[in-house]
């Protein structure tokens, strides 16, 4: 195993920078997860470090080589893909012996290989079969299998489980989650769905237009997203941002909205925003941090619920906020009704609070 | 239009209307049969009557005294129309068989460029190509014949297999590069990254999936080559370097009344395309399902 | 995607930005390493033959292929061309020849696409009988029909007087009013089953789930087929018709083994036409300017052509 780091790696297509000056580490042995809506350039990162595509500028160094002008075969890695990309005219057993025959192992080695492989991932009464007569989650298998004999320094995974049903990706989840523990393997893992990223990786790499937005642990992305769009795309349901207006009232800080009411801020959150450099700023609440109130509170502000979706224990009621739509969740004890009116309480210390301008997140110091 | 009637409802009253449309098409197909079928059924009676018999008013429907006479003579090498007849065919086999094996060589690189890379002019080349079809051979029989004489292969059948080269080249680049289109590029990812060289990742996984589509066009090449007349008239004039369409009419323009040699001839000329066509039309049928008509 | 990778890259672009072009075309030129045989044998046998018919149009030739002591003489082929009476002629049989040949086939293969489009017993064998006209050599083609229309012993004739239709069997490539229809069946046998297979490849891509849905809406099979079935496959029926018109145009075996243009010109399109005044008479001049002639209205017909495939690569979304 070994580490990759990619130094201000930048890939232009003409005029359009598709990966926009990326620096980030990953630790050997670490699964780092890059996501990021489509388009963002994580697959094609992701290409990067694989040698499929030249890079414009920039290093990539997996172990201690500086691998930016090497073939893909010789960057000692592999990589599964979104659509398997199995031979389709080779049985289950040659594809998994290609890699090695192409590395002109002695044929007795491939087939033990082969045969350890196809046991670790259970599918040894498959190898004799052409990927077509396979399920989607056994050929998912195949091409696990298929990186796994080559015993490489770094897996590259792109969007592995985007093709699999619900159930079966929730299972395979858990599989390659395993596989990762198991072989303490470095891996780099693209998925545009954030659950797969916060649930498997160590580290995530959140992308967007090219640029890496953050890198850290799922938990601390989910706790202090850096900006508008990681607060947004992490998480469901999504983050809710209620854009509001910051003003003083007798002397204390509050943010107000076009609806007429105030919202009066903690003396943390009150530093925060007097340390903006602008008026205009976007409020961000999970949903768990938000309290449901069927009638007015201190400190509750008025809202009218929209929609509610029971979902058995949880129950998530959407409401309108200041032009905004605001997901709450709540126990399913409380019944509520569309359109029904509603007051919404704020968790000062579980809070987000954004520049509405530069939508970066605000920092007490 | 049985076609559509096929996926009709199973409604009584739309029932029958949907039987009009089966029969009309039973009928056509019937029709059609007898179009296609009842030329080549005369010509294989004919050509097993005697030169006598076929020249009566009214015909044998059935000859009274059916022989493989001409048959006999036009394969028996012991005399010099067996021997015409063979060399005519063993001088088509070699051309058509040089022609199909150069258009693949040629073809197969050219579509998968044209598939895979962008380079500038990508575009311009391959219609460019793709217009040869356009092109009326008559234009190039001047000036080709005056170049074929230049280079010397006048009176060779070189100068045929290079020309009958680009008659099958443009199609098969386009039925290929379809092929390729509908191969994904991560299959050849996938073989770069488990160690196969460019070059290894194209011969090793692209190749053996688009056999179809090199079939095809291998078929188109060799029936084209096999069929050919007006360059094959024009370049050779060598009685023993002759193809089979320019032998059997230079032969059968000097016998102009021996109408069950020259079926029997027709007959044997046909049957090398005929059964390589059906016994490889499905690849065919799905190269132009694949390449040429599905995007 | 280029061989190139990295620094080798970004150190050509740097450079790149003085002479773009070349260098960009540098830069990719491994891939036209793939394309380069394709290229070399369609330069020498199709630009030099293009060139060449072009100059020779303007000179008056002396006979023989030497063609070394031709006259430069400017328009005179053309003008010549223009004002002879036979040119209008051939013209005019080339397009009832190109149209009528090329209608028919398309709608009798399409036609049998549709019967053929759905499964039932035998329709393997009877697509296989149906596509082998297009398969064999038109030149067989050709003595197959000959012999059929043959004015004294030839089948048609003989049905013809023994059903009672006529008194004595019919000269049906000998005579001048006849000759012309009766090559365009035999083209059309040899024809129809080009469109057949085209469009039943093309049937094959039209999606079930539109079909079921317009029947869901309400429309019958006529219905459907003129709101789903050919609009999808107007792209096809496009390439297929200019092919076939294209192969008519340039059609020569036929008519030259059938009947050498005749009788009095009345089978002549212009291919024999040309065939007949270059190797024939060996007035290569004319000849040339006829063909550069041919040439022009097939590059025409060719603009549409090609407009129909990039329609094609347009929707393929590939650039």
């Amino acid at each position: 195993m070994a580490h990759v780091v990619l130094k201000d790696l930048v890939k232009t297509y003409g005029s359009f920078k598709a990966v926009n000056n990326v620096s980030l580490t990953v630790n050997d042995g670490e699964f780092v997860a890059l996501v990021g809506p489509s388009g963002c350039g994580k697959t094609t990162t992701l290409n990067l470090v694989a040698g499929l595509i030249p890079i414009t500028s920039g290093d990539i160094v997996i172990g201690d080589r500086v691998v930016n002008d090497l073939d893909p075969k010789d960057r000692d890695i592999a990589m599964v893909f979104q659509n398997y990309a199995l031979y389709p005219q080779k049985s289950v057993y040659k594809n998994l012996a290609f890699p090695l025959q192409m590395r002109r192992l002695p044929k007795e080695e491939i087939d033990r290989k082969v045969r350890e492989a196809a046991r670790v991932l259970d599918m040894t009464e498959l190898l004799e079969r052409k990927p077509r007569e396979l399920s989607g989650g056994q050929q998912q298998r195949v091409a696990l299998g298929r990186a796994l004999v080559r015993d490489p320094s770094v897996f590259l995974m792109d969007e592995p489980l985007s093709n699999l049903d619900a159930k079966l990706r929730v299972q395979m989840r858990s599989e390659i989650k395993r596989f990762h523990q198991d072989l303490k393997a470095t891996i780099i893992y693209v998925t545009h769905d954030q659950l797969e990223a916060v649930t498997m990786a160590d580290r995530m790499a959140v992308m967007n237009g090219g640029y890496l937005q953050q890198y850290d642990s799922p938990a601390q992305v989910f706790a202090h997203p850096v900006n508008m769009f990681v607060a947004s795309f992490v998480g469901s349901p999504a983050m809710s941002l209620v854009p509001l207006e910051a003003s003083t009232a007798n002397g204390k800080s509050v943010l107000t909205s076009a609806e007429g009411w105030s919202l009066e801020l903690s003396p943390h959150n009150a530093q925060k925003v007097a340390k903006a450099k602008t008026r205009k700023i976007v409020l961000g609440a999970r949903h768990s941090t938000i309290k449901l109130h069927k009638s007015a509170v201190p400190g509750s502000i008025p809202a009218k619920a929209y929609t509610v979706e029971p979902t058995g224990d949880v129950t998530f009621v959407q409401a309108f906020l200041s032009g905004a739509l605001v997901n709450i969740s709540m126990p399913p004890t409380i019944a509520v009704a569309p359109d029904e009116q509603i007051w919404l309480e704020f968790d000062q210390e579980r809070m987000h609070l954004f520049d509405g301008e530069t939508e970066m997140a605000l920092k007490a110091h | 239009m049985s076609a559509i009637a096929g996926t009709a409802s199973r409604g009584q009253a739309r029932r029958r209307r949907i039987d009009g449309w089966r029969w009309s098409g039973r009928i056509f197909l019937v029709f059609i049969l007898l179009y296609t079928a009842l030329p080549m059924i005369w010509m294989l009676i004919t050509s097993i009557k005697s030169g006598f018999a076929a020249m009566q008013f009214p015909p044998q429907w059935w000859p009274d005294q059916p022989t493989l006479a001409s048959y006999q003579k036009l394969l028996d090498p012991q005399n010099s129309v067996g021997q015409d007849f063979l060399r005519f065919f063993w001088n088509s086999l070699f051309v058509s068989t040089a022609t199909t094996i150069l258009s693949v060589i040629v073809a197969v690189p050219a579509a998968y460029a044209f598939s895979r890379f962008t380079f500038p002019g990508r575009n311009f080349l391959f219609f460019a190509v793709l217009l040869r079809n356009m092109f009326p051979a008559v234009i190039f029989l001047v000036p080709l014949f005056i170049l074929m004489r230049a280079i010397g292969l006048v009176n060779t059948h070189g100068s045929l297999i290079l020309t009958y080269l680009t008659f099958g080249l443009p199609l098969a680049i386009w039925l290929l590069k379809g092929f390729y289109d509908n191969i994904p590029v991560q299959l050849e990812q996938a073989a770069r990254i488990d160690g196969a060289t460019r070059f290894q990742a194209f011969v090793l996984i692209v190749m053996p999936l688009s056999a179809p589509g090199i079939i095809a066009t291998a078929i188109y090449s060799f029936i084209g080559a096999w069929n050919e007349y007006i360059y094959a008239y024009t370049f050779l004039s060598k009685n023993e370097q002759l193809t089979l369409p320019v032998g059997i009419q230079r032969f059968f323009s000097e016998n102009t009344t021996d109408f069950p040699g020259l079926m029997a001839a027709s007959f044997m000329m046909s049957v090398p395309v005929v059964v390589l066509f059906l016994v490889l039309q499905r690849y065919f049928v799905r190269a132009l399902t694949e390449g040429a008509v599905k995007h | 995607m280029t061989i190139l990778t990295g620094k080798a890259e970004a150190h050509r672009r740097l450079q790149s930005d003085k002479s773009g072009m070349l260098r960009k075309i540098w830069s990719h030129r491994a891939d036209y390493a793939y394309v380069l045989p394709a290229i070399v044998v369609m330069l020498i046998v199709i630009a030099y033959p293009v060139y060449y018919t072009i100059e020779l149009s303007f000179f008056n030739t002396p006979p023989g292929l030497q063609l070394r002591d031709k006259i430069f003489t400017g328009l005179d082929n053309y003008t010549a061309i223009l004002k002879s009476p036979v040119f209008w002629k051939v013209t005019s049989n080339t397009l009832i020849w190109t149209l009528a040949s090329t209608l028919i086939a398309f709608v009798l293969g399409f036609a049998c696409a549709l019967a053929l489009h759905r499964d039932f017993a035998g329709r393997g064998i009877l697509r296989a009988i149906l596509i082998i006209p297009w398969v064999i050599s038109a030149v067989a083609a050709s003595y197959i029909w000959k012999w059929i229309y043959h004015s004294d012993f030839g089948i048609i004739g003989a049905v013809l007087v023994g059903l009672g239709l006529a008194d004595r069997p019919p000269n049906f490539i000998d005579s001048v009013s006849t000759v012309l229809p009766s090559l365009i069946v035999v083209n059309i046998w040899r024809e129809f089953p080009f469109a057949m297979i085209m469009m039943m490849a093309g049937l094959q891509t039209v999606p079930d789930q539109l079909l079921r849905a317009a029947k869901v809406d309400g429309a019958n099979a006529w219905q459907r087929f003129c709101h789903v079935t050919f609009p999808h496959l107007r792209n096809v029926s496009t390439v297929t018709i200019l092919l076939l018109a294209v192969a008519n145009f340039n059609s020569f075996i036929i008519p030259w083994i059938m009947t050498g243009g005749g009788p009095s010109n009345a089978s002549h399109i212009w291919i024999t036409h040309i065939y007949e005044l270059a190797f024939g008479r060996q007035r290569w001049g004319v000849a040339s300017a006829y063909s550069v002639l041919l040439f022009m209205i097939v590059m025409s017909l060719g603009y549409f052509y090609v407009r129909a495939l990039s329609g094609n690569e347009r929707k393929d979304g590939s650039v």
